[in-house]
């Protein structure tokens, strides 16, 4: 095959066995690859009501047909499970060299069932693939354990080349805000993956491959990548901003429109933003930028803070923690914000789903709901030597930190306000505020995978001025356009692509690559269907397993409460105005479940 | 006679060279195992090293270097496609890679690929006489070296 390489890896941690299986080839015509094939496997495998933590569940890596092969942003992998933070399907895409190497080892994807008796760590050097014991590994932080990994491979060049993708002491006791750190710091954050792999005693994954992945056309393939580097280069986006200071360039645009989740949510502007921009991180704790496999726009930010006490070093923070941690939780400090980053990596933690607990947390103190003597700690907004202090509880799990550990939603349930935590099926939500931009309060309402941040990207059209000029405000004409998005975005999962391309390009820039890698046809309809077919197969994962759609709402926060100030002053997200729509446009009935008539249309059955 | 002049500075460690490579050597794949170029990492600094030309009589004449208070032998260090070393070598046959700046006259593949200039092609002089991508080079070097 070309652009796949044809095999996928299944292992079963109980009887401690590793085989190989073909890719199912038809499937790759119907979902792809990477988010679309590894839902339609879990949808198939897994059955939806089970305890997201019990050895039933399975844990699924896939790459994409383009992972791998040198395009562009082409360095992406999926985690596909049951959530144990939301219920719902997860999916949480990363990037790095993990992926890649995964193809160079001669597998499109991991399936991972069961659960092992002890701690081990998968082990992949091409067709040697072995379960090794972990317990010298377990209590470890992500970057030991990478190190750690790294020093027992027979040579120098070996080891560097060796992926690693592993869970911090987060993961290992089960907290649901934890993430999958691979390559140091790209992280498979969101919907509490983490916590499965832990649930399974799997503490890493390493793996490194000599083998080749094929494409169809190598002259045409390459002139194709060639060509798209020069029209992603031509967007206003990508070369000026993404290659200089990464994604924190968007704390100020985001500021300026008004949106930013300032103090959990309360306000979209920052007064003290100047001190967490993109600008000033420049200026003060970015050394160079570096790319993932293949990726020339090198929008990762390798960072060092000289003086105490945030003193540390690693990449990051991106715009998602600088706007969670800093203006979430108001910590207007980008090295306080840098030196929290990089420790939530090494515990493996999910800066947005801790950063939006914390929150939540401070704004119940802020409230007089939980006082001082519950949490154990002066929990006001801006505190950043107690957000600190809470990313150890949380590993951890001591005193207020294994209450957090559970989430922001069942923190704020259990002290009686749901209402102040800020997500959406029990997760929290991107730090974009819907009161703004009224399409993104769909699009999270409506999100399959919790509501993930993976999901929030309908921001590009207005807020860059990519894409034409949509006015945030309205309800009008949103709900096709979230449906197109959703569907689209789904696709550059599907093809093993990072969403970050998505801040400039749109499907029909990947058919080229796609038809010159694969040596398949592809149109935009195609593609566009494929989304849907995806999305639609998630939507019954979520049915399956209890969500209705009641589920598909905001917080009361977003519905009720106007915003004060800023360019989205008086404004609330009216939801109920696009949802009814969007259902239609869908091909859903009024309860927001899939019509017989849509399902077969797309070759899926209940 | 052209040279490839690897300034590592510039590199952002994306291994795209390594795509390139493997891609112009080998019809229709993707290796970078395959690859005459590979980039090494070292505390958040990049390194490209290309794979050069080997001879039996430079061993004779090896060194003990002192670095940072260790004895390092150069073997360790040097980049020859060298039959003893594991790696410049094919992973599944075991033949020798060495960088032929892909052909004559000299256009090397990751000179084209590379987007941060970290590679170029130099004659002896060592005179920029290539150089494909004009991009806009802002990674904010000069903090780094």
């Amino acid at each position: 095959m070309d652009g796949w390489v044809g095999k996928l890896l299944r292992v079963n941690l109980t009887k401690g066995s590793v085989t190989s299986e073909d890719l199912p080839v038809g499937l790759t015509r119907l979902f792809l690859g990477g988010r679309g094939l590894a839902s339609r496997i879990l949808y198939n495998e897994v059955d939806a009501m089970v305890d997201p933590l019990s050895p039933e569940n399975k844990i699924i890596f896939m790459t994409g047909p383009l992972t791998g092969t040198g395009v562009i942003g082409g360095a992406s992998f999926v985690v596909v499970t049951k959530s144990p933070l939301s219920g719902s399907i997860a999916c949480s895409p990363a990037e790095g060299y993990f992926g890649p190497e995964l193809k160079y080892a001669g597998f499109d994807g991991i399936v991972i069932e069961g659960k092992a008796a002890g701690p081990v760590y998968l082990s992949i050097e091409d067709n040697e693939v072995a379960l090794l014991s972990a317990s010298h590994l377990w209590g470890k932080s992500t970057r030991r354990t990478e190190e750690l990994i790294r020093s027992e491979k027979s040579n120098l060049w070996i080891a560097r080349e060796t992926s690693v993708a592993s869970i911090g002491p987060a993961g290992e006791r089960l907290a649901k805000v934890a993430s999958i750190i691979n390559d140091k710091h790209r992280v498979a954050a969101r919907s509490g993956v983490g916590a499965v792999m832990g649930s399974k005693n799997l503490k890493a994954i390493a793996v490194r491959g000599t083998r080749t992945v094929m494409v169809a056309d190598g002259t045409a393939f390459a002139d194709a990548v060639a060509r798209s580097w020069e029209k992603f280069k031509s967007t206003p986006v990508i070369p000026q901003t993404l290659n200089n200071v990464g994604t924190p360039f968007l704390v100020d645009v985001i500021n300026e429109s008004g949106v930013l989740p300032v103090r959990n949510f309360q306000t979209g502007v920052m007064k003290e933003v100047g001190k967490i921009s993109g600008e000033h991180m420049g200026e003060t704790i970015l050394r160079a930028n570096r790319g993932c496999f293949a990726c020339p726009i090198a929008c990762i930010q390798m960072t060092a803070v000289a003086d105490p006490p945030f003193q540390g070093e690693g990449e990051g923070p991106e715009y998602r923690t600088i706007a969670v941690i800093g203006a979430a939780c108001g910590i207007a400090d980008i090295a306080a914000v840098a030196k929290i980053s990089y420790l939530c990596d090494e515990m493996g933690i999910d800066t947005l789903s801790f950063g939006s607990a914390v929150a939540c947390a401070m704004e119940l103190t802020e409230r007089r709901i939980i006082s001082k003597k519950q949490t154990g700690m002066n929990l006001t907004f801006g505190n950043a030597g107690a957000v600190i202090e809470l990313i150890e509880k949380v590993a951890n799990r001591e005193g207020f930190g294994d209450l957090l550990a559970e989430g922001g939603y069942h923190l704020a349930s259990s002290y009686g306000h749901p209402e102040f935590f800020i997500g959406v099926k029990r997760e929290g939500a991107p730090p974009f505020d819907p009161r703004g931009i009224q399409g993104l309060g769909l699009e999270y309402a409506t999100s399959s995978s919790g509501v993930s941040h993976a999901l929030g990207y309908l921001v590009t059209h207005k807020l860059l001025g990519i894409r034409g000029e949509i006015d945030p405000l309205t309800t009008e004409g949103k709900a096709p356009l979230v449906k197109q998005f959703q569907d689209g975005s789904t696709v550059f999962d599907a093809a093993g692509l990072c969403r970050l391309l998505l801040l400039g390009v749109w499907i029909d820039d990947l058919i080229p690559l796609l038809e010159t890698a694969t040596g398949n046809r592809y149109s935009e309809a195609d593609l566009l269907t494929l989304g849907e077919r995806v999305w639609n197969l998630e939507r019954l994962f979520n049915l399956k397993a209890g969500f209705t759609g009641a589920d598909d709402t905001l917080p009361r926060r977003m519905l009720e409460e106007p915003m004060p100030e800023g360019p989205a002053r008086g404004q609330v997200c009216k939801l109920q105005e696009m949802l009814q729509e969007y259902y239609a446009i869908r091909g859903w009935n009024d309860r927001g479940i899939p019509t017989e008539a849509k399902l077969s249309s797309l070759g899926l059955a209940w | 006679m052209k040279r490839l002049k690897i300034d590592f500075k510039q590199c952002c460690g994306c291994r795209r060279c390594e795509v390139a490579c493997s891609l112009n050597h080998f019809e229709n794949s993707i290796n970078p195992k395959k690859s005459r170029i590979r980039v090494m990492e070292e505390g958040g600094i990049f390194y490209p090293v290309v794979a050069g030309p080997f001879n039996n009589a430079e061993c004779t004449s090896k060194n003990i270097l002192l670095i940072e208070g260790k004895d390092v032998d150069e073997c360790i260090i040097c980049r020859a496609s060298c039959p003893i070393k594991p790696w410049f070598k094919e992973p599944d046959t075991g033949v020798l890679l060495k960088c032929d700046f892909c052909g004559d006259p000299p256009d090397p593949a990751c000179v084209k690929w590379c987007p941060c200039q970290a590679i170029t092609l130099v004659d002896e002089e060592g005179r920029i006489v290539v150089k494909v991508e004009d991009v806009k080079k802002d990674y904010q070097r000069g903090k780094k070296g």
